[in-house]
């Protein structure tokens, strides 16, 4: 990473100008983007949006934290979502299932973080990284920021890091993640659609059907959408009940898979695989493309979500296994043990995980456990 | 602790529009493990000529190395042996037109260099194993270089025990990769990652004078691609020496292909939009393939030892000129997909997903869509052959049946040079010329050293034990399938 400070370090020497202009020159002016006015937080970096009181993110004026419905699995890091619009701009309602389309300027922050113990996420938290994306001219535009180990400042890092964090897991045990903030370029890889023959990176998680829930302000829960409808920055909102709802990650908290009905558990199987593979794993991008496998809601061929289906270049990633589903028998499924194995080079998705998440695993077990058919063999 | 310190951002651009500064004039000279032009100990892998294309005809490269002089971009950047963090950024902060030059030297890398988002980018090094991009300490499951970029160049560099693919350019246009080496240092070993050198989705890339050795699945691995060509590579050590799946108009030669699970080998996978057509395998070594099969699953699991080429799900292949030995299963098969998935509606793509023109090939076909597992118009001719089929892999009937089905039908007998399943022929039979078709118009060159075999595999199937007298093996020249082959299309890499 880049320590803000070593810009000045190396002012004076050669060769420098390019370098300056082109990596850093947001991060020094604290400008906020297109017209907005925010008030830079003292002393912090990330363009004086965000900061760490030790307890909690301080955000500057005008920055609205939000959270999804159900959210992205990287390694049990717990992640802060923040949005910013530039002044007086707001965006329009245009469905429940696409990327809200935002205004030039808009940015969004997502933080992550570690609790010393899983078991109590709000105690000796330490942050991790913050990624910024920034709706510029020519698209989005991703930044990874890393935090310094006492958390008080993070710096620009175009080549990402890795570390290996311990932390007190959900079953007590001491679990090991080795730790990977995305470099730049790898930030596009869950980033990136292939939109009429155009690369386009886009943000995953602003979709209607993820904001639809409560978050509270400080003032009592509210519904995000109705809030940002408040703000002026979403028009258009239909009434609530007509807008289409992800599965409540907080409702399921504590239930066992085993205790949902069929069509919890569906929905909810199928929200999981949407928001943690159907990034790459959709028609319309690149991995997805080159395996022909798509996870995404509004995929229902079954052959085309993995069933019978056998994969294109999965390499060691099959477990000696033929099929990515086979119904009926997770242990048979290789989306299932992709998702299962912690083998470095087997396992799914390929970043952000290193370790694997007990509880999706239960539950796409469970969704393929009760898909009705057979393979043929 | 966070590993990715870096001293100084600058170090990216010092030579951006400025090449006569300290750091790339110096270059080489300045490392700890300075390279030089050891002549005796250089293997041959090392012996590929120098890249020179990209240097606008320059090819004086001097023993002080590859600098930012000698390569064609507008802009371009040196990085010291070992500055990691240096690399890694320089990548990721790239400008169009740009060229990143490697120091020689060992590269202790802690996650994939990646290329994404820019156009016309060479990556180049001093030579393979002068500048070693070394994976081994990575433990997040990345490949070892990951692009997506049109006119991009990688020479002259290793890339060593990468946790998954060791170089994968997907999606992309334009590629050249030369003199440069994919390797795993353990032998056999199944944990080593899948693809050395993977083109996926290309359009027009140049393989040539690479080296990939060891990969738990294939060493070459070109694959989707449309127009590629691959020569003067060698593969050695890999499940899979060099494949070419799913791809329209390849011209293969001057590879060495030996002590590999399978040798060269040219098939589609079921239900893949891009349909394999117009491949030139030709002027190839193919050796001693026996290499037991380490591969960890997938459909490469399933293919024999002692194969030196297959072709299955394929279009439009010419085997030519290549010298083929010792491989103990069999030199050449001609098999339908149906062999590796019985189910034809696993092949069948919709047409508006397909990719190019394949209005002229002869698919099987309805309304609205077609179906990709038939093998039609292989020509086989003019290749020596020496020493194999004396044991067919019997390791596994269930992994590896065909090669079951071959060593028990044969017996102590040599098996044939070339060997096809006769999947989708209308008549077979044992001894009468007359009495065999020849729907899917496959050529067999009366050659010394050649004997044929088609094996009407279905039939075979269903006898409680496979019998060698059910088998058509005909005297020279093999009628009826002695027609005289095609042209196949040549690839382009002109850009459009």
């Amino acid at each position: 990473m880049i320590p803000l400070l070593l810009m000045f370090a190396c002012e004076g020497e050669k060769q420098t100008t390019d370098s300056e202009t082109t990596t850093t020159d947001s991060a020094t002016t604290g400008e906020t983007g297109d017209g907005t006015d925010t008030a830079p937080v003292d002393g912090l970096a990330l363009y004086g949006l965000l900061g760490w009181d030790g307890l909690d993110f301080t955000y500057a004026d005008g920055v609205v934290p939000y959270e999804l419905a159900t959210p992205l699995f990287s390694d049990y890091a717990l992640k802060k979502r923040a949005l910013l619009l530039p002044e007086g701009t707001s965006f329009a309602y245009t469905g429940a299932d696409e990327v809200f389309e935002m205004p030039l300027g808009t940015r969004i922050l997502k933080s992550f973080l570690y609790p010393a113990d899983l078991r109590a996420p709000e105690e000796n938290l330490r942050v991790v990284e913050t990624r910024v994306l920034t709706l510029e001219e020519d698209g989005w535009e991703a930044e990874p920021w890393v935090w310094n180990a006492d958390s008080t400042d993070a710096s620009f890092a175009p080549s990402g890091a890795t570390e290996e964090i311990e932390v007190i897991g959900l079953d007590g045990e001491p679990l090991v993640i080795q730790y990977l903030v995305p470099q730049k370029n790898q930030c596009i890889d869950c980033h990136e659609l292939v939109i009429e023959e155009e690369r386009t990176i886009v943000p995953i998680g602003p979709k209607a059907r993820h904001l639809n829930r409560g978050y509270d302000h400080g003032a009592g829960e509210v519904n995000q959408l109705e809030h940002l409808a408040e703000l002026g920055w979403l028009t258009g909102l239909p009434e609530l009940a007509e807008v289409p709802r992800a599965t409540d990650a907080r409702a399921l908290e504590g239930v066992a898979v085993s205790a949902l009905d069929a069509e919890t558990l569906d929905a909810a199987a199928r929200d999981y695989l949407d928001i943690n593979c159907a990034h790459c794993h959709n028609p319309r991008a690149s991995e997805g493309v080159s395996s022909q496998l798509f996870l995404d809601r509004a995929t229902t061929e079954p052959f085309d979500l993995g069933v019978c289906k056998r994969p294109g270049s999965a390499g060691g990633g099959t477990g000696g296994l033929t099929f990515d589903i086979v119904p009926g028998e997770h242990t048979q499924s290789i989306l299932w043990y992709r998702m299962d194995t912690e083998v470095l080079g087997e396992m799914m998705p390929d970043l952000g995980r290193s370790v694997r998440h007990d509880y999706g695993v239960e539950l796409v077990a469970a969704w393929i456990n009760g898909l009705e058919g057979s393979c043929g063999e | 602790m966070i590993r990715a310190a870096l001293p100084c951002i600058f170090l990216l651009v010092a030579c951006s529009g400025d090449k006569d500064t300290d750091d790339t004039s110096s270059g080489a000279d300045d490392t700890s493990e300075p390279t030089t032009d050891s002549g005796p100990d250089d293997t041959e892998s090392t012996d590929s000529t120098p890249p020179t294309d990209d240097t606008g005809g320059d090819s004086g490269t001097t023993s002080d190395g590859i600098t930012c002089d000698d390569v064609a971009r507008a802009n371009c950047v040196f990085i010291k042996a070992g500055d990691t963090s240096g690399l890694l950024d320089a990548a990721n902060l790239l400008d169009d037109d740009s060229a990143i030059v490697l120091d020689g030297g060992t590269w202790a890398m802690n996650n994939a260099l990646t290329i994404r988002s820019v156009t016309g980018i060479t990556v180049i090094g001093q030579g393979m194993g002068e500048t070693v991009l070394d994976f081994s300490e990575v433990a997040n499951q990345v490949n070892g270089v990951d692009v997506i970029a049109d006119d991009f160049h990688i020479e002259g560099l290793t890339i060593l025990e990468a946790p998954k693919d060791a170089l994968r350019i997907e999606d992309s246009s334009d590629i050249v990769i030369r003199g440069v080496e994919a390797t795993w240092v353990n032998e056999d070993d199944s944990s080593n990652g899948a693809y050395g050198l993977y083109p996926v989705r290309v359009q027009r890339v140049l393989m040539e004078d690479n080296v990939a050795s060891n990969a738990s699945d294939a060493g070459i691995y070109v694959g989707q691609c449309q127009h590629a060509i691959v020569r003067n590579n060698t593969a050695r050590g890999n499940v899979a020496g060099l494949e070419i799946e799913n791809t329209q108009f390849g011209d293969v030669y001057g590879n060495l292909v030996e002590d590999n699970t399978a040798g060269l080998v040219v098939f589609d996978l079921p239900g893949n939009p891009v349909i394999g057509r117009d491949v030139h395998v030709h002027d190839n070594v193919i050796q001693d393939n026996n290499r037991a099969n380490f591969a960890p699953g997938g459909v490469v699991a399933e293919v024999p030892a002692g194969t030196g080429t297959f072709t299955m799900a394929s279009r439009r292949v010419v085997i030519t000129g290549n010298t083929y030995a010792n491989n103990n299963t069999a030199d050449i098969a001609v098999l339908s997909g149906l062999v590796i998935e019985e189910d034809p509606s696993q092949w069948y793509t919709v047409t508006e997903d397909i990719v190019g023109d394949i209005t002229d090939l002869e698919l099987f076909a309805d309304e609205d869509g077609v179906y990709n597992f038939r093998t039609s118009d292989v020509w086989v001719h003019g290749n020596s052959h020496s020493g194999s089929g004396t044991s067919a892999d019997m390791s596994s009937f269930t992994e590896r049946p065909f090669g079951f089905l071959i060593g028990v039908l044969y017996g102590a007998e040599t098996i044939d040079t070339v060997l096809y399943d006769s999947i989708g022929e209308s008549a077979h039979h044992p001894t009468d010329p007359a009495q065999n078709s020849n729907d899917n118009r496959i050529c067999v060159g009366d050659d010394d050293g050649v004997s044929f075999a088609s094996l009407n595999v279905e039939e075979l199937l269903t006898q409680p034990l496979p019998d060698i007298d059910t088998v058509y093996r005909p005297e020279a020249p093999f009628t009826p399938f002695d027609c005289a082959g095609f042209e196949v299309i040549a690839p382009d890499l002109e850009a459009e």
